[in-house]
């Protein structure tokens, strides 16, 4: 990574905290109402479901990991760094340690599936041009793109958007994914297809995966390790 | 935007590389789309601004001031704020557009979590490429200009010697400064005033259309406004 004061604020940061939870809510109002406190917190490893109806408070578990927006109560710790008290380029940088798949997937438009998958590859690693492009053709293979990496995202189906925006998340290898409703629209085998490719890391260990979803399917709660259900932004354990 | 300009030199080789491509899209589409358009118009406010001039002027014997028109009127003022005018509506429109479309499609926000600065990657390219067209333009126009200017005057009997002793007498190397500088801040201006309403845009697609409107309007205000200072401060 190129180095800049951003990244070396982090890393003495990272190095205090090494050991910690890769993700951890505390006592953030998802909902805004300070009597709805949620509590979560992921070990190395784990994947785990947020599941939730509409207007439940899983809408916000993204953004909060990632961020985005700031919890109006509480603290939000990724590999326990209060990620709210960051700067705007420190986040910047910060992020480059995450995963993230947006609702929607949020592909650029005017790019292919193959540039799209290319771009925090070009932008956040010293990597020559040569060696971006082994990277991204690994990624393309690896996330069955090869047939469609031509493509614009608008000329793609659902399914085909979903992989390209999951293999330009994993693209720098983050030890930490934040999935938003990945399944919706996609089949029950397309889904753990999508959960397997994801939450194995280029070494082959497993990364810390949290997922927000609507419910699960039998087959997608048997790749979860753990799954919460977020009730008026409240969490408690669901039963597998 | 300082901030943005100081990451951008920090930015990755292949970081680099992929601002240069958009870099060249914009000034392709901005400059290079455009020049035919900037060409034909030139042409023909020069050929009716000389025409028109040669005919009230010669009824005076004040044909001399033929060059005074063609630097002051078309050179200095009316071509910078035509050309101006054609990049804000063919370009601007498409800047504030797709800004606001990246905005309410979460491209922004995806960028974001990536760890990418969308001023970099969606913003600094558009404005180096607009200053670089609108400048660019501005010589085509010029060009053109004057070379149809001779046209006009050549249909009423002017030679070319006679033309061009005309209109150097009043043409300087400041009007090459005044070109640059009004290239550099009016590119500027309709990178910045689009791409901030594009980005925005808060509700959804149907606020595109209102944010493309308010970005062109602010831009040709500040045209005009900044046409009117350059002029203070040259004088």
């Amino acid at each position: 990574m190129t180095a800049s004061r951003g990244s070396v604020f982090l890393s003495q940061e990272m190095a205090k905290v090494a050991g910690a939870p890769p993700l951890a809510y505390r006592d953030v109002a998802l909902l805004g109402r300070p009597d709805r406190l949620f509590n979560l917190t992921l070990q190395a490893g784990e994947v785990v479901a947020a599941i939730g109806e509409e207007n439940s408070g899983i809408e916000a578990l993204g953004p909060l990991a990632l961020g985005l927006t700031a919890p109006a109560s509480g603290t939000v710790e990724v590999f326990g760094l209060p990620i709210g008290e960051l700067s705007y380029y420190d986040l910047l940088v910060f992020r480059r340690r995450l995963g993230y798949l947006p609702q929607g997937d949020g592909l650029l438009q005017n790019l292919s599936l193959r540039d799209n998958v290319a771009l925090p590859v070009r932008f956040a690693t010293d990597h020559k041009l040569r060696e971006v492009d082994a990277k991204v053709g690994q990624l393309i293979e690896d996330f069955r793109l090869r047939a469609i990496a031509g493509l614009r995202p608008a000329q793609a189906n659902e399914e085909d958007r979903r992989r390209a925006a999951a293999a330009r998340a994993v693209a720098l290898n983050p030890k930490l994914v934040v999935l938003e409703l990945p399944f919706v629209g996609l089949t029950s085998r397309a889904a753990m297809d999508l959960l397997e490719r994801v939450s194995r890391s280029e070494d082959g260990g497993r990364r810390t995966v949290l997922l927000t979803s609507r419910d699960l399917t039998p087959s997608v709660r048997g790749l979860v390790s753990r799954a919460v259900r977020v009730v008026d932004g409240v969490a408690s354990e669901d039963a597998k | 935007m300082l901030h943005a300009v100081r990451a951008a030199a920090r930015l990755t080789r292949a970081g680099r590389w992929v601002m240069l491509r958009v870099l060249i899209n914009q000034i392709r589409f901005t400059a290079l789309q455009a020049i035919f358009l900037v060409a034909f118009l030139a042409a023909i406010l020069a050929f009716l601004v000389i025409s028109q001039s040669i005919r009230q002027l010669g009824r005076f014997g004040a044909i001399d001031n033929l060059g005074t028109i063609m630097v002051v009127a078309v050179i200095r003022e009316l071509g910078p704020l035509l050309t101006a005018l054609i990049v804000v509506s063919r370009s601007g429109t498409a800047i504030a557009a797709e800004m606001a479309t990246n905005r309410v499609m979460g491209e922004v926000t995806a960028l974001e979590a990536m760890g990418i600065d969308p001023y970099i990657y969606l913003v600094l390219p558009r404005m180096l490429g607009a200053i670089v067209s609108v400048a660019t333009l501005m010589v085509v126009f010029d060009a053109v200009a004057l070379t149809s200017g001779f046209v006009a005057a050549a249909t009423s009997g002017m030679s070319l010697n006679r033309y061009t002793s005309i209109v150097l007498k009043t043409l300087s190397a400041g009007d090459v400064w005044l070109t640059l500088a009004k290239g550099i801040f009016f590119g500027a201006a309709v990178a910045l005033f689009c791409s901030y309403h594009g980005l925005a845009v808060k509700a959804g697609p149907t606020e595109i259309p209102q944010a493309v409107t308010r970005g062109v309007v602010a831009t040709i205000v500040a045209i005009f406004i900044m046409s009117a200072l350059f002029v203070v401060i040259a004088s």
